[in-house]
């Protein structure tokens, strides 16, 4: 199997339109230069994507019980440790997959009987189950862009972890419906250690303590209305103004985890202002999503299971368990594991949970990964050796190609697992 | 080669002239033929009735809108586990999946194959998601899937309304068609989500314009209903006329109507247009089904789904954004609104219809009226606008509705009467559906009027998708359990059970440009799109386009 950098004399090549998984931005206007089977440049591609894309090389190694396996054996390993497995059984999906590979990877766990989870982070986690209590009010990238005259950016600056945001997205020149010359109002909220941009034509600082009180207070001067309590800045008032006379509102967070601790409640009292605020105006709440293909993994869950994540098929048919999830105490204690993605994605309490139990590891960087495994299959990472489709942060669909074509696939990986463990595997469980 | 004999059973195909003959049914190699050799394995279907496979003109099945309903229906998934079918060894894995209004995707495909059903078109996709739908598709077994794609609210669409540039409008329809893999043109509330999306929030009249532009619905409609004609497109333009739900709407509906005269035209979920307002003067809601089924009836031209309610649960899930913001206005429920870039919108909204709601129970009334008064069934196809007014999975009792007066008319006097007076159902109806033409609203007529040549009857040449029935006294029952169904020559129900689930294919079009629009278009794409224009188009579908002509 040849993997990736076999050199070769070819000419340098240029590949448009890549789309880059460094975060839930996923541009896809990125220009790649191939030259000696590696990736030489990533034109446009800002910090995070020139990591992600590195030079393309990944191992390209296949372990049985740490030693060098052919694929033969180390699938026949796997499928035995998988099939043989009493009790829980757990599939771990990362995010730098394609969708076909989740599509495939649910079907597995399926036959299995699996309880499954993804690299879904606990405030990501926290905002999905607010989101399903309450409904959202949402846009697409695009329509941000083309619309927003006001954006407020609650308790993030995208410049650090999302860097082509606000100029791709948000902050973007030539908006369809906001005239030449006529400037957006960017609005930073900082709460704590979470803080907005500097840039930002109004500034308003919160504690973490006072955050909820003031998306309350802002909520209630929608309607006219003034709760008091608390000690809030003379900015929060303002702000409330600045909303209902705004054309078109984006407020913008970070889904992922932040340096202040987040709470469910917050997440609903965003949900809940951006809700409100489509009766006096128009608005929309953006949720900043991190790299790979996560809202991928949460779409295709959904559709095959009706969850987005979390889910348990151990009874025949899936349940949600997002209030048991692996890793905590509450969860399932697992005699196999199955995580198909990279291992340096497994979040630190599941990694130690599995300690001594059976692991199978199919993904980029399996070999290298950072806890025992039984059976590791190193393969390509979507969108780089591997052709197919991503979610950006925002569910549009993105296609994927493959510049560095030619490394093992994970997809097929799992659908080869898949078929020497179907039909028996549910007929023996 | 695989062949089967279907042997003696009583047969429905109203497209072929046959009403309820006994006859063998022969298929080879995925086709009806004329007859196979002696010692084909034969289907003993003797005192059964035999139909061609159910075609879905109009459902939400396969969307990225479906799937963020999925999302949010998370007690109605929890309250329904769906275990994998035993399906026969060797076949594809079986799965698992949820239940309620909005089945998990193999669920889906299991469920309506289980009713008969052999085709279904997912009737609002946004084109920038359209590599979701396919691979939503993908995941949904058995039934043959196509799409319409959301042009009525589009921004690039609009502009060339506005600048009366309507020969571009129509290359841009033909070239997002292909670049999609879709199959017909969608237009919800016509400029009323751009409205909604710009602040304006909503039109209300075909004439109200676009802010100050030249653009109004009527222009909407007449611009994409003529790009549908002149492309030939198999299937008409697929309308969701402005002011969807609210009282008094039947005017918008009736003057939609009047605009397109004379072009073809294909107006969905029609009882969602057709209601009233109160009493002289007085606002409120009425049945207004009489009129508008009186004006299909004498418009060869105009073809509908009815959208029919169903009581119990639903999702309500649209493309039209404002509709739904009046919707959850109106009944607290959770809600979700995504304003989709370029495109359109989307609002879903859980919901449930109650006999004892008053409004519930005058668009129950009101989709009966319009099945019941129609006098053509080819151009009045059955639909709930699932899961809009109720689950697919209602099609059965909907069935009984209009085969079974008594069932109907029990029902009807437990329904809340407040808004019926005056009703024609309220009055009597005594028709009774044949099943020649329930064969003709469930497959007959959509096929048809999508132009599957192929589908929709049992004629030499077509798909072999063929439904068996036993026959049962409840026709609810009757309907809801096959004996027999086999999809493109396999038999995927056998003995009431599922036991095989082949992929379905995809049917989609590619009706071909004047590739002058393309320069333009980039131009904008590259303005005010997020993706890039070279990324947009779908690659790699697995089926190729249907041939038109």
């Amino acid at each position: 199997m040849p993997g990736t950098g076999q050199g070769g004399a070819s000419p340098p090549s240029e590949i448009g339109h890549v789309t880059c998984l460094g975060c839930g931005c996923a541009c896809d206007d990125i220009v790649l230069t191939i030259a000696g089977g590696r990736i030489a440049a990533a034109e446009r591609a800002c910090p995070l994507g020139l990591a992600w894309f590195g030079d393309g090389r990944v191992p390209d190694r296949i372990q049985v019980d740490g030693k060098p396996a052919d694929l033969e054996h180390a699938l026949d390993r796997a499928s035995t440790l998988l099939g043989q497995a009493r009790g829980s059984i757990l599939v771990v999906l990362g995010a730098e997959l394609t969708v076909s590979a989740y599509q495939a990877a649910f079907a597995l766990a399926d036959a299995l009987g699996a309880v499954t989870d993804s690299v879904v982070s606990e405030p990501a986690a926290a905002g999905m189950l607010a989101g399903q209590r309450r409904g959202r009010a949402t846009a697409t990238l695009g329509e941000i862009r083309n619309r927003a005259d006001l954006i407020v950016y609650w308790g993030v600056d995208p410049d650090r972890r999302y860097p082509r945001y606000r100029s791709r997205y948000a902050d973007a020149p030539h908006a369809l419906h906001l005239a030449d010359g006529h400037p957006r109002t960017v609005v930073s909220v900082s709460v704590g250690a979470d803080t907005g941009p500097s840039d930002a034509d109004v500034t308003l600082v919160l504690t973490p303590a006072q955050e909820l009180a003031a998306l309350a207070e802002l909520r209630a001067g929608l309607l006219g209305r003034h709760l008091g309590g608390d000690a809030l800045p003379s900015g929060v008032a303002e702000l409330a103004g600045r909303l209902t006379q705004a054309k078109y509102v984006a407020i913008v967070h970070d889904g992922e985890p932040t340096a202040e601790r987040r709470t469910p409640e917050r997440a609903e009292a965003l949900i809940g202002l951006a809700q409100a605020l489509n009766t006096p105006t128009r608005a929309a709440l953006s949720t900043l999503r991190a790299g790979g293909n996560r809202n991928g993994a949460e779409a295709v869950s959904t559709w095959q299971t009706g969850f987005p994540f979390a889910v348990d098929f151990s009874r025949g048919a899936p349940r949600y368990q997002p209030h048991r999830r692996p890793g905590t105490s509450e969860g399932p204690v697992p005699s196999a594991v199955l995580l198909v993605g990279a291992p340096e994605s497994l979040p630190d309490p599941l990694r130690s949970s599995i300690q001594g139990v059976p692991t199978v590891v199919i993904g980029p960087r399996a070999s290298a990964a950072p806890f025992p495994a039984d059976v590791t299959i190193d393969t390509g990472v979507a969108g780089i050796h591997e052709a197919g489709i991503a979610y950006r942060m925002d569910d549009i669909p993105l296609a994927l190609q493959a510049p560095l074509p030619g490394l093992r696939s994970a997809d097929l990986l799992v659908r080869d697992l898949l078929s020497r463990l179907t039909p028996s595997s549910r007929a023996a469980r | 080669m695989s062949r089967l004999r279907i042997v003696g059973g009583t047969v429905h195909d109203p497209a072929n002239g046959v009403d309820g003959e006994i006859r063998d049914v022969c298929i080879e190699n995925g086709r009806i033929v004329a007859d196979v050799p002696d010692g084909t394995p034969t289907l003993d279907a003797r005192g059964m009735i035999v139909m061609p496979g159910g075609v879905d003109i109009h459902s939400h099945v396969a969307s990225s809108a479906c799937n963020h309903a999925r999302r949010l229906l998370v007690e109605e998934h929890s309250a329904n586990p769906a275990a994998a079918p035993a399906l026969e060894p060797g076949t594809s894995p079986p799965r698992s999946g949820t239940g309620g209004t909005l089945p998990s995707t193999f669920t889906t495909g299991y469920r309506y194959a289980g009713l008969g059903y052999t085709t279904v078109f997912d009737a609002a996709v946004a084109p920038i998601t359209a590599r979701h739908t396919h691979a939503e598709f993908d995941d949904t077994p058995i039934v043959d899937g196509g799409f319409y794609i959301l042009l009525g609210n589009d921004e690039y669409l609009l502009r060339q309304v506005d600048a009366g540039e309507r020969d571009r409008a129509r290359d841009y329809a033909a070239w997002m068609i292909e670049a999609a893999g879709g199959y017909a043109i969608k237009i919800v509330n016509p400029g009323g989500v751009q409205a909604w999306k710009s602040g304006q929030r909503n039109l209300t009249g075909i004439d109200e314009a676009l802010g100050s532009s030249r653009v109004t619905p009527r222009a909407i409609l007449e611009t994409l209903a003529d790009a549908a004609n002149t492309l030939r497109l198999p299937h008409p333009v697929h309308i969701h006329c402005n002011n969807l739900g609210q009282a008094g709407n039947v005017a918008t509906t009736l003057a939609t109507m009047d605009a397109l005269s004379g072009r073809r035209a294909h107006f969905t979920h029609l009882q969602f247009h057709c209601y009233g307002s109160g009493p002289e003067g007085k606002t409120g809601w009425s049945s207004a089904a009489r009129q508008v089924i009186e004006r299909v009836n004498a418009d060869s031209e105009i073809s509908v789904d009815v959208g029919q309610v169903m009581f119990g649960a639903a999702t309500t899930l649209s493309a039209d954004g404002p509709a739904q913001y009046l919707l959850q206005a109106s009944s607290g429920r959770k809600w979700t609104n995504i304003d989709v870039e370029l495109e359109t919108g989307c609002g879903i909204i859980p919901y449930r219809y109650e006999e004892r709601a008053a409004v519930s129970a005058l668009q129950w009334a009101v989709g009966l009226e319009l099945f019941l008064l129609s006098a053509d069934p080819w151009r009045v196809v059955l639909s709930t606008d699932s899961p809009n007014g109720g689950s697919f999975e209602a099609y059965p009792a909907l069935i009984q509705l209009l085969m079974d007066r008594t069932v109907r008319d029990e029902q009807l006097k437990r329904v809340n009467q407040r808004l019926l007076a005056g009703s024609a159902l309220a009055d009597g109806l005594a028709r009774e559906y044949s099943l020649n033409e329930i064969a003709i609203v469930t497959r007959a007529g959509p096929a048809r009027l999508l132009g599957l040549r192929h589908k929709g009857h049992l004629g030499v040449g077509a798909d072999a998708d063929v439904t068996v029935y036993t026959r049962e006294a409840d026709l609810a029952r009757m309907f809801s359990l096959p004996r027999y169904v086999i999809k493109s020559g396999v038999l995927v129900v056998e003995e009431g059970q599922l036991r095989r689930a082949p992929a379905g294919r995809r049917l989609r079009l590619a009706p071909g440009h004047d590739d002058a629009v393309v320069p333009d278009l980039r131009r904008f794409y590259d303005e005010y799109g997020t993706v890039s224009f070279d990324n947009f188009p779908v690659r790699g579908l697995r089926d190729a386009p249907l041939e038109q002509g």
